[in-house]
């Protein structure tokens, strides 16, 4: 996926990953699309390497009495995309709030 | 619950987790087998915080377009990742080589009838066309290709590994081969017949000059294409070999081989295509990998 086709919802995911949004029901939150438009857009981004998943450990989320949770995170392309998605959506910056507190 | 008036209190938001909860075996069939563990441990993550997280957001919209939403989600996750899977095994494979040539031949065939406007008229024409000019000049061109073409034969590194099902491995490369020659050229007498078909409308049987021309095109430059799309599929699977990498310096020539090296997308071998012929690398080389000796490849192709 090159950064000039980004749709507007996917470059609203990227920018969630970017401000430190990182699954998939704080993106849905965050954003505010659709369970039916953030899965398979995140699935798109890691097939085309511009989002990286890894599983939470364990413990971690034992720690906190929950299952694990897949997280996402913008490559080095991914972030490249991103910026280039925020130059043609200059809205998206302040769309967006800056994540503050860890998600239970 | 009330989803008419979009309030709903804990006892509703409960019955709706349930309710996806339900869904997930029965989306979770679509998803391909390799993937459909991790699938559903994220999607059973996410209903967890749906459920036990602190979502106002999502509780003030009503239960029904919660469900209804997430359902939707829930089976347009799965189906896209059923999509992509088909789509990346069809992917270069000789099927869908195949068919892709077959659906160009009906389509040129489809556009032929329809000019020639009867059955009868239409397979007059293509015969009268076929054995009277292009079976002429279809042999020739087929040498010309051939004798052409860069003389660059496989080798493998070592047997191919015993057949599965009713052929062998290599009677496959050459059924393949045979079928896709065989379409091609069917593709380039038709696309010379829709091509010269106005030409025919105006000048009558001096067109035959132009079309006997386009032949000899035609088939040249498929065959070649045939013969170059073969060199460069696996030799297992015929998956159009992926990656091509640069391998060595040309300097260095006398010390070690130089040139590209392309891989199986499945794992099953690498094509050595020497950029410098010599007496240790005259060929074309395969190397084939074996995944069920070789856990270090399969583990790294396996997903």
């Amino acid at each position: 996926m090159s950064s000039g086709k980004l749709s507007h919802s996917v470059a609203i995911i990227l920018k969630a990953l970017s401000l430190g949004y990182q699954f998939g029901f704080e993106i849905m939150e965050v954003t505010g699309l659709p369970s039916g438009t953030v899965y398979p857009a995140l699935r798109r981004l890691e097939r085309d390497g511009l989002v990286l998943s890894s599983w939470e450990a364990e413990d971690e989320a034992l720690k906190e009495q929950r299952p694990a949770r897949r997280y996402y995170e913008l490559t080095k392309v991914g972030k490249e995309a991103e910026s280039t998605a925020v130059k043609r959506y200059p809205l998206l910056s302040r769309l967006l709030p800056e994540k503050l507190v860890k998600t239970l | 619950m009330s989803p008419m008036t979009g309030r709903f209190n804990a006892q509703s938001f409960d019955h709706v987790a349930v309710m996806i909860e339900r869904l997930l075996p029965i989306a979770g069939r679509v998803v391909p087998r390799q993937k459909r563990l991790d699938w559903a441990k994220e999607w059973q993550a996410e209903l967890w915080h749906q459920r036990h997280g602190d979502r106002r957001v999502w509780r003030e919209r009503g239960a029904l377009h919660d469900a209804v939403s997430l359902a939707y989600g829930l089976l347009a996750d799965a189906a896209w990742l059923r999509a992509d899977w088909a789509r990346e095994t069809v992917r270069g494979s000789a099927y869908s080589c195949l068919w892709a040539l077959g659906a160009y031949c009906l389509l040129c065939a489809a556009m032929e009838r329809v000019i020639e406007g009867s059955w009868y008229s239409f397979f007059r024409v293509l015969s009268a066309h076929f054995f009277g000019g292009f079976v002429f000049v279809a042999a020739p061109a087929i040498f010309a290709a051939v004798a052409t073409y860069p003389l660059r034969p496989l080798r493998c590194n070592r047997q191919h590994p015993g057949a599965r099902g009713l052929l062998s491995t290599r009677a496959k490369w050459n059924l393949f081969l045979a079928a896709k020659v065989v379409l091609t050229l069917a593709l380039g007498f038709l696309v010379s017949m829709v091509a010269t078909e106005p030409a025919r409308l105006l000048v009558g049987r001096y067109s035959d000059w132009v079309e006997l021309a386009l032949y000899a095109l035609v088939v040249t430059a498929g065959m070649r294409w045939a013969l170059l799309n073969q060199e460069q599929r696996c030799q297992r699977c015929l998956r159009m070999l992926s990656q091509p990498t640069r391998v060595g310096n040309p300097s260095h020539n006398f010390l070690e081989w130089s040139g590209t090296e392309l891989v199986c997308a499945d794992g099953h071998g690498l094509l050595h295509v020497p950029e410098m012929q010599g007496s240790w690398c005259w060929y074309d080389l395969w190397v084939e990998l074996d995944l069920e000796f070789d856990s270090g490849w399969g583990g790294m192709f396996g997903s």
